[in-house]
C-alpha cells in the first residue's frame, strides 16, 4: 500500500477539495452521540468521534430505494435512479470492512445488483484511525484492521497524518490539495506508537474467542439461546444499527390515484417476528429464541461458510441500541464461561 | 395490466371517538380527488346527516363501540362489507373511550349513582375496540391515522397487496431515524412496546411514543418493564402510560 | 453540493431494442417480463394450474428452466410471490404454475382471466439433478402441493422415459378431493413404466387408491439401493419421516434431493427471507440433498 504524510493543518483542504465535486458525508455531534451526516464545512466534522449512532450502509443500501415504476395498463415503464456522488469521510475500520462485506452480497458475480453497484461506483471512501471504546470487539472479528475497500485511510500520527492511499483517484485529489510527502522515520515509529496504543485501548473484558464458527454449530441447542431470546423486545434496533445487516423486503407501493406504482426494497430485519412467514401461515422462526439465534448465527457463522469472514465487524453499535442487552459480546462471553465451566 | 372492476361501494362510519380521523381523510388535500375518483363513496358520517345505505363493498369505521346501538351497527356493516378497514386508535384498541372499560359497572354507579338513567344502563356498555365486536380486515393505526396511511390501505383492500402485518416494536424505526433513546435520559417512551408502521413519528419530534399504535402482539412486557426499571423510569409508570391507548390489549395480554 | 446523477438501471425502452433475452433480463434482475395466461386448468377446489407464455420473444427464447426451479410472479400493485415450475423444461414456450389459494396474492391471481397479464422473473435455485439421475431408478414422494414441484420432474422423466430405470412416484393428499392432476396420473396408473402408489389420509366412497401417509407404501417398496435417487416435496412435516424411510432402504445421503419451502423475496441470495442455517433456499437450494440439510441447522 502506498502511503504518504500530510500535516494535519492540510486536512481542511483535503475536504474542501472532496466537496467540489461530492457531497462529504462525515461524522458530526448529534445530540449525545454523533451521526454520519453531509457537512457543509471542516469545522463541523469530529475526527476523533468514539462511534455513530447508526452505520454508513444507507449510503449503499437506502432504507427505502425505488426499484422500478410501472403503470397499471402497461407494466413496467422506464425509470432513472438517482445517485449521489458521495465522499464517506471518516470511516472507522470496522465500518470499511463492513461495506466491503456488503459488497461480497451484492456485487457477487452472479447475481451483481445494479443499484448497489451504481451507488458504490459514486462512493468514496475516506478512513480515519481510530481509538476503540469500551463496547467494540472489532479486533475479535478480524475487522480491527482494512486492507481495502478505502481511497484514502488517515492515521493521526501526532500533529500530522499517515495516508494510505487506495485510489488514482484519492491520489489526484490528495495531490492537488495537500503536499504529501515521504515518511520519515519519525513517522514510521509514530505509526507505530498509534498501533501499540490502539491495540492496548480494546476493553479486556470482552473475551477472544476460538473457533466462534465451530462453537455456533456446537452450541446451537444450548439454553443459552432461550434466555438471550427471551429478553428480545422484537424492536429491530439491531438490524437498523448495524452496518451488515443488509436484509430487506420488497414491496409494491400504489399512487393515490392507483393508476401507477412502484416497487421497492425497504430494509428488513431477520429479529422481526413475520421475516420467515411463508404464505399459509407457517413461521420458520416463531419465536425470538430462534430470531436471536439466527442473527448470531448469520453474523458469527454462516456468512462465514459462504465468504470466509465474520459479518460481525464487531463495531458495538447494537451493544448500546439494544435495551435489552443482546449482542454478539454475551455470544462471546457464553462461549468463553462455558469452557471455564468445565474447567472446574 | 388492465383489470375490469366495478367501482367499489364504500361507507365510512364514526362510532365513540373525536371524528378526527374523519377529518384527518380530508388532509391529504392534494390526493383527495384522486382517491375519491376511484371509488364510490355512498356515505360519509362526518359530511352528512343521511342513514347509511344498505349495500357497500368497503366499510371504514372510525371510534370505540361504546353502546348497544353501535354494536348493532358494526354487525351489519359486517354482513354487508367484503372489507372493513377501522381507522384510528379508538377503533383499533378502544383507545380513549377504552380508559373506562375497567370497573365500568361500579364507574357508572360512581357517576350516577343509585339512580342509573335509562340511557346508561339499557344503551351504553363497556367500551370494545371493533375487532373485539366483528373481524376486521385490515386497520389503519394511531391518534390520529395517518391520511397517507389510510390511502395504502384502502389500496390494499381495492386492489390487493401481499404485504404482511408487521408486529415489530418501534424502536427499529426510532433508529432508522437516527435517534438517540428516552430511556437513556430516564425518560418514558411506549416504544419499545408498541406497534411499528408510523415510522417512530414522535420520537422523530423529540416526544417519547405514548403507544397510540397499540400494544404490539409480539410485545415483550416483562422485558421492557425490566428496562424501564433499570432505567429508573420505573415499571409501574409504564404499566400506567400504557392504560391510555391499550385497557384491551393488557386486559387480554 | 454537486448534484446528483443519473444512473439507468436498465433497460430503458430504447436500449432494450437492440438486446437479446439474457442481457434484458440481466439489466436488471428485479425487472419482471410480461407473461400472458394463456390456459388457466382448475385443479381442485382451491388449487389451479396456470399456464404462462412471455410476451417478448427474446426473452421466451432466453428463459430456460430445470425441474425444481421457481419463477418470482408479479402482479403490479399486488406484489410478488415465488412459485415453483410445474411444467417439464421439454415443454418449451410455456411455463406452468401450480397455485393454491392462500394469501392476498394467490387470491388474486385466482381471481385473473385468460389473456390477463403478470410479470415473471427467473427462474431461480438450484434445480434437482437431472442429468446425473439419468441412468438410474428415481423414487419420488410428493405430499399435498409438494407435487407442484415434483411434478416439473416427473413430467420430464416422463418425455425422456427411456434414460431412466424404474419410476416410482409416491402422492399423498389429505382427501380425494385435495388430489391434483388426477386425470393425468390415473392414465399412467395403467401403464407399466411407473410405479404410482396415490394415497390419501382420508378416504371416501370414490377412493380405490391407498389410504394412509406417504411412509405407507415403502413396507412392500423395493429399492435397489446404489442406484436410486430420492426426490422428496412436502409439507415440512413429512420430510423427516419420508428421509428415514429412504435411508432405512438404503439411498445414499447425497442421493436422496428435498426441496425446501421459504419465501423467497429477491430469488438471488440477497434479501434474506429464505434463509435457513447458513444456506439460502433462493440460490444454494431449494433443492438440497440430504447431506446438505444435514449440516443446515434448523433445517429438518
Amino acid at each position: 500500500m502506498l502511503y504518504r504524510v500530510i500535516d494535519a493543518d492540510e486536512l481542511p483542504a483535503l475536504v474542501e477539495a472532496f466537496m467540489r465535486d461530492y457531497e462529504v458525508i462525515a461524522p458530526v455531534r448529534s445530540g449525545r452521540s454523533f451521526a454520519f451526516e453531509a457537512v457543509s464545512s471542516f469545522d463541523e466534522i469530529v475526527l476523533d468521534y468514539p462511534t455513530t449512532l447508526t452505520s454508513l450502509k444507507k449510503y449503499l443500501l437506502p432504507p427505502r430505494e425505488t426499484l422500478f415504476e410501472y403503470d397499471m395498463e402497461d407494466g413496467v415503464t422506464d425509470y432513472e435512479l438517482r445517485v449521489q456522488p458521495r465522499v464517506l469521510f471518516g470511516a472507522h475500520a470496522c465500518d470499511i470492512n463492513a461495506m466491503n462485506n456488503l459488497d461480497l452480497v451484492f456485487e457477487d458475480a452472479r447475481y451483481p445488483d445494479p443499484y448497489y453497484e451504481a451507488h458504490r461506483a459514486a462512493t468514496m471512501v475516506v478512513g480515519i484511525g481510530c481509538t476503540p471504546d469500551d463496547s467494540c470487539f472489532c479486533h475479535l472479528l478480524d475487522s480491527g484492521e482494512v486492507r481495502s475497500g478505502y481511497d484514502l485511510f488517515l492515521v493521526d500520527i501526532g500533529g500530522r497524518y499517515l495516508v494510505s492511499i487506495g485510489s488514482v483517484k484519492a491520489a489526484d485529489i490528495l495531490e492537488g490539495a495537500c503536499s504529501p510527502r515521504e515518511a520519515t522515520d519519525a513517522d514510521r515509529r509514530a505509526f507505530r506508537e498509534y498501533t501499540r496504543a490502539r491495540q492496548q485501548a480494546f476493553n479486556p473484558d470482552i473475551p477472544s474467542v476460538q473457533e466462534i464458527p465451530m462453537l455456533m454449530d456446537a452450541f446451537h441447542s444450548d439454553a443459552f439461546w432461550e434466555e438471550l431470546g427471551s429478553r428480545c423486545l422484537n424492536c429491530t434496533a439491531c438490524a437498523s444499527v448495524c452496518p451488515t445487516c443488509y436484509c430487506f423486503d420488497i414491496r409494491d407501493v400504489l399512487d393515490p390515484s392507483g393508476e401507477t406504482g412502484r416497487r421497492e426494497r425497504v430494509w428488513d430485519a431477520c429479529t422481526s417476528p413475520q421475516f420467515a412467514l411463508v404464505t399459509g401461515g407457517h413461521n420458520f422462526r416463531a419465536g425470538t429464541r430462534e430470531r436471536v439465534r439466527h442473527r448470531m448465527y448469520h453474523k458469527l457463522n454462516g456468512f462465514n461458510s459462504k465468504h470466509g469472514r465474520y459479518l460481525c465487524v464487531g463495531c458495538g453499535r447494537c451493544v448500546h441500541a439494544c435495551k435489552t442487552d443482546i449482542s454478539p459480546i454475551k455470544v462471546l462471553e457464553f462461549f468463553e464461561q462455558k469452557g471455564a465451566e468445565d474447567a472446574e | 395490466m388492465a383489470e375490469t372492476r366495478n367501482i367499489p361501494r364504500v361507507v365510512v362510519v364514526g362510532l365513540a371517538s373525536c371524528f378526527g380521523c374523519q377529518i384527518n381523510i380530508t388532509n391529504i388535500e392534494a390526493h383527495l380527488m384522486e382517491v375519491l375518483g376511484q371509488i364510490d363513496m355512498r356515505y360519509w358520517q362526518l359530511t352528512s346527516s343521511d342513514s347509511m345505505p344498505e349495500e357497500f363493498d368497503v366499510a371504514v369505521v372510525e371510534g370505540a363501540a361504546t353502546t348497544e346501538e353501535a354494536m348493532q351497527t358494526l354487525r351489519r356493516v359486517r354482513e354487508r362489507a367484503s372489507a372493513v378497514i377501522t381507522i384510528g386508535a379508538c377503533a383499533a384498541t378502544a383507545g380513549i373511550p377504552g380508559m373506562a372499560a375497567p370497573d365500568w359497572e361500579p364507574r357508572v354507579a360512581d357517576v350516577y349513582g343509585a339512580q342509573v338513567p335509562a340511557i346508561v344502563g339499557d344503551i351504553a356498555c363497556a367500551p370494545r375496540a371493533v375487532s373485539e365486536v366483528i373481524e376486521v380486515d385490515y386497520a389503519v393505526p394511531c391518534c390520529p391515522i395517518d391520511p397517507h396511511d389510510f390511502v395504502r390501505v384502502l389500496q390494499k383492500a381495492l386492489y390487493g397487496g401481499n404485504e404482511y402485518d408487521r408486529t415489530s416494536t418501534m424502536c427499529g424505526e426510532c433508529k432508522r431515524n437516527e435517534r438517540g433513546c428516552f430511556y437513556g435520559r430516564q425518560t418514558l417512551c411506549l416504544g419499545m412496546v408498541t406497534k411499528q408502521g408510523c415510522g417512530a413519528r414522535c420520537p422523530n419530534l423529540g416526544r417519547p411514543c405514548n403507544g397510540c399504535a397499540g400494544l404490539s402482539p409480539d410485545a415483550n412486557l416483562a422485558a421492557a418493564r425490566i428496562v424501564a426499571e433499570r432505567s429508573g423510569v420505573g415499571a409501574q409508570r409504564l404499566d400506567e402510560a400504557l392504560e391510555m391507548f391499550n385497557q384491551e390489549s393488557l386486559r387480554s395480554a | 453540493m454537486p448534484n446528483s446523477m443519473s444512473v439507468h438501471v436498465g433497460p430503458l425502452a430504447h436500449d432494450a431494442a437492440v438486446m437479446d433475452g439474457a442481457q434484458l433480463m440481466s439489466a436488471n434482475p428485479y425487472r419482471p417480463w410480461e407473461a400472458r395466461i394463456t390456459s388457466i386448468t382448475p385443479l381442485t377446489e382451491n388449487e389451479k394450474l396456470f399456464e404462462f407464455r412471455l410476451i417478448d420473444e427474446r426473452i421466451r427464447e432466453a428463459f430456460h428452466h430445470e425441474p425444481g426451479q421457481f419463477v418470482e410472479v408479479s402482479i403490479f400493485g399486488v406484489g410478488e410471490a415465488p412459485i415453483s415450475i410445474s411444467s417439464s423444461p421439454s415443454k418449451g414456450g410455456f411455463i406452468e404454475l401450480c397455485v393454491r389459494r392462500m394469501g392476498e396474492f394467490t387470491r388474486r391471481l385466482h381471481e385473473m382471466q385468460c389473456g390477463d397479464i403478470v410479470g415473471l422473473r427467473g427462474p431461480y435455485g438450484r434445480p434437482f439433478p437431472f442429468d446425473d439421475m439419468r441412468g438410474h431408478d428415481v423414487l419420488l414422494v410428493a405430499g399435498g402441493l409438494g407435487i407442484a414441484p415434483l411434478r416439473s420432474l416427473i413430467n420430464n422423466i416422463h418425455d425422456e422415459r427411456s434414460d431412466f430405470g424404474n419410476v416410482t412416484i409416491i402422492y399423498g393428499s389429505k382427501n380425494p378431493s385435495e388430489v391434483m392432476f388426477r386425470d393425468q396420473f390415473e392414465m399412467w396408473r395403467h401403464r407399466k413404466d411407473f410405479d404410482l402408489y396415490l394415497t390419501v389420509d382420508n378416504p371416501d366412497d370414490t377412493w380405490d387408491g391407498e389410504v394412509g401417509l406417504v411412509t405407507a407404501p415403502f413396507e412392500h417398496l423395493e429399492v435397489d439401493p446404489g442406484n436410486t435417487f430420492g426426490a422428496i416435496c412436502g409439507p415440512p412435516v413429512m420430510y423427516r419421516f419420508v428421509v428415514e424411510e429412504m435411508r432405512k432402504k438404503g439411498i445414499p445421503y447425497d442421493r436422496i434431493f428435498m426441496s425446501f419451502e421459504r419465501h423467497m423475496k429477491c430469488g438471488m441470495g440477497k434479501c434474506g427471507h429464505c434463509q435457513v442455517g447458513h444456506q439460502y433456499c433462493c440460490i444454494d437450494g431449494p433443492v438440497f440433498n440430504y447431506w446438505e440439510a444435514k449440516n443446515i441447522q434448523g433445517s429438518m
